[in-house]
């Protein structure tokens, strides 16, 4: 068994959003969350929760407003987090294997070593024959392939990943996931995983954080209790489905909660405290 | 136990900035910053410009120092502002025209490819062609008066405005047509909805930028071709030795060029409020 430490340790994470204008916005927090290495952790919430603020503060791409994430990395490894985006993030005026060698080369890995890594991923993730074609020729599922591809082919020890699949229709999705499932398996990163969907979280995360509407803060932090390694077929059994429910009951008051404040402030969603 | 699981590895920490805790007080600061620079970078410029004059690194007998350009006695002659007043409604001609017809021909050869097949080739030409040297052609064909100036500065300003209004009204997105198509909008309804409006933002870029290169035609036009305006003041300087009088032209067109540019700039604002800053040059 592989010893296990802590890899990110949240302390009192909070984000407001034009902090002290009138404007203001409390996105996130104060949110305490610890994630050991290797672990696969999913985030769950309504829209808006701040999870994925939460996901950019861990990245370096935003700074929290109060508290603080640490971050336990091999100081030899140039690309210690890698990101995979929603949508955008994969270059259009580059080749998919450009693309996937875009991360290789920003930390200066040799040439030919890059040359392996790329032809190792594109082979991976079924890509060898597009090596040369450019973004805008492929499917999207195609184009989130190359974006794990390159997230994933500089060896980060932490892959974030903020709803990679949301913008995937229901089958691909669902391919997508276990392609993942298998990746993930072998590899064992740390991943922070954001999706809208509860199954995805089931099948894919150690652990999963149910986070409340704004200001996001953790209701439920619930261990998985399927045994690894998983295999596709899990999300038909019933006791998947017994603890899908159970999550979704937490979910559901998080989502309606949010939903009210939308209605009944009528777009403007304010930062009126709540939990 | 966080420092014993962490034993050789490094700490990456996000934590708040001043810019997180503190936002406006972090955008004051920076505002003031910005401020500062803006005016700053031009006036040591111009300062050290005069300290050349006052340890005489220039040539005074050639070359105007600040100070003279700012009390020269003809700043205060009422003939100054009639030159003025005179290249600024040959700008304004000029402009307006050129813009008028480069919008024109843009938005057509945008929505028509035909068009675009017939003309692209030609037009593209004719860009290229340095305008000053149409100036015996269009002499010929106006005649002596402001006519021929004010019609170099248009084609000029044409180009410029044509090329991006064309460019912009093609690079709409497919979407915004196609869910207009799906309305069952005519052809007349999808520009007027659609391709005008989406491609206004990208418009007001060309006509931002053609309004600082009308400043440079005028004087150009008006350096060769004119007894009066800006650019026969400066030119009247060098023939009459009178460097002050040149470096007040220069300095007055700078000042045109960066008004109107701005006033360009204002004028898209309100037009076009959907669109987002752009970084073209002349911002502030």
């Amino acid at each position: 068994m592989r010893k296990r430490s802590c890899k990110i340790e949240a302390i009192e994470v909070e984000k407001v959003f034009s902090a002290d204008s009138e404007d203001e916005v409390h996105a996130l927090g104060p949110l305490d969350l610890q994630v050991q290495d290797g672990e696969f952790v999913c985030l769950v919430g309504p829209s808006g929760c701040g999870k994925s603020t939460f996901l950019r503060i861990v990245a370096g791409l935003l700074n929290p407003t109060t508290g603080r994430v640490d971050i336990g990395i091999n100081p030899e490894n140039p690309t210690p987090i890698s990101m995979v985006f929603q949508d955008y993030g994969i270059y259009p005026w580059k080749t998919v294997e450009g693309n996937i060698r875009f991360g290789l080369e920003i930390s200066g890995i040799s040439k030919s070593r890059t040359k392996e890594v790329a032809g190792h991923w594109l082979e991976r993730m079924d890509l060898t024959a597009f090596a040369g074609s450019y973004p805008d020729t492929l499917s999207g599922g195609m184009r989130q392939r190359v974006a794990i591809a390159r997230a994933l082919a500089v060896e980060p020890e932490i892959l974030l990943m903020d709803e990679p699949f949301a913008a995937l229709d229901a089958q691909l999705r669902q391919l997508l996931q276990d392609e993942l499932l298998a990746i993930w398996q072998k590899e064992q990163r740390t991943v922070l995983f954001v999706t809208h969907s509860l199954e995805e979280a089931i099948v894919l995360g150690d652990r999963v954080i149910v986070m409340s509407s704004r200001p996001g803060k953790i209701v439920l932090d619930q261990k998985v209790p399927f045994e690894r390694p998983r295999s596709p077929e899990l999300r038909a059994q019933s006791d998947f489905n017994e603890f899908k429910n159970e999550l979704w009951l937490c979910l559901k008051g998080e989502v309606e909660h949010y939903l009210e404040r939308v209605n009944s402030v009528e777009g403007k969603i304010g930062s009126n405290d709540e939990g | 136990m966080k420092g014993e699981a962490q034993t050789g590895r490094d700490l990456l920490s996000r934590v708040p900035t001043l810019a997180d805790t503190s936002p406006r007080k972090y955008n004051k600061r920076r505002r003031l910053i910005e401020t500062f620079l803006a005016v700053g970078v031009p006036g040591s410029l111009i300062a050290l410009w005069q300290l050349g004059f006052h340890y005489e690194w220039i040539d005074n007998r050639f070359y105007a120092s600040p100070w003279e350009i700012v009390s020269s006695k003809k700043l205060r002659e009422a003939e100054l502002w009639s030159e003025i007043w005179t290249s600024v409604q040959r700008m304004l001609k000029g402009f307006f025209a050129g813009s008028l017809l480069g919008v024109l021909l843009g938005v057509l050869m945008g929505v028509s490819r035909l068009l675009r097949a017939a003309l692209d080739s030609l037009l593209t030409a004719l860009y290229t062609v340095p305008k000053l040297a149409l100036i015996p052609v269009f002499v010929t064909l106006f005649g002596f008066g402001d006519l021929p100036r004010i019609a170099l500065i248009a084609v000029t300003v044409f180009f410029f405005v044509w090329i991006s209004t064309m460019s912009a009204i093609m690079g709409v997105e497919d979407g915004y047509r196609e869910a207009a198509l799906s309305f069952g909008a005519n052809k007349w309804q999808i520009f007027r909805h659609v391709l005008f409006p989406g491609a206004l933002p990208q418009i007001f870029v060309g006509l931002r930028i053609a309004a600082g290169v009308a400043v440079l035609m005028l004087i150009g036009v008006e350096l060769v071709l004119a007894s009066d305006g800006l650019g026969a003041l400066i030119e009247k300087g060098r023939t009459l030795f009178l460097p002050e009088l040149t470096y007040v032209g220069i300095a007055i067109s700078a000042l045109l060029g960066l008004t109107f540019t701005y006033l360009v700039r204002i004028l898209g604002r309100v037009l076009v409020p959907w669109a987002p800053e752009d970084q073209t040059p002349n911002q502030n």
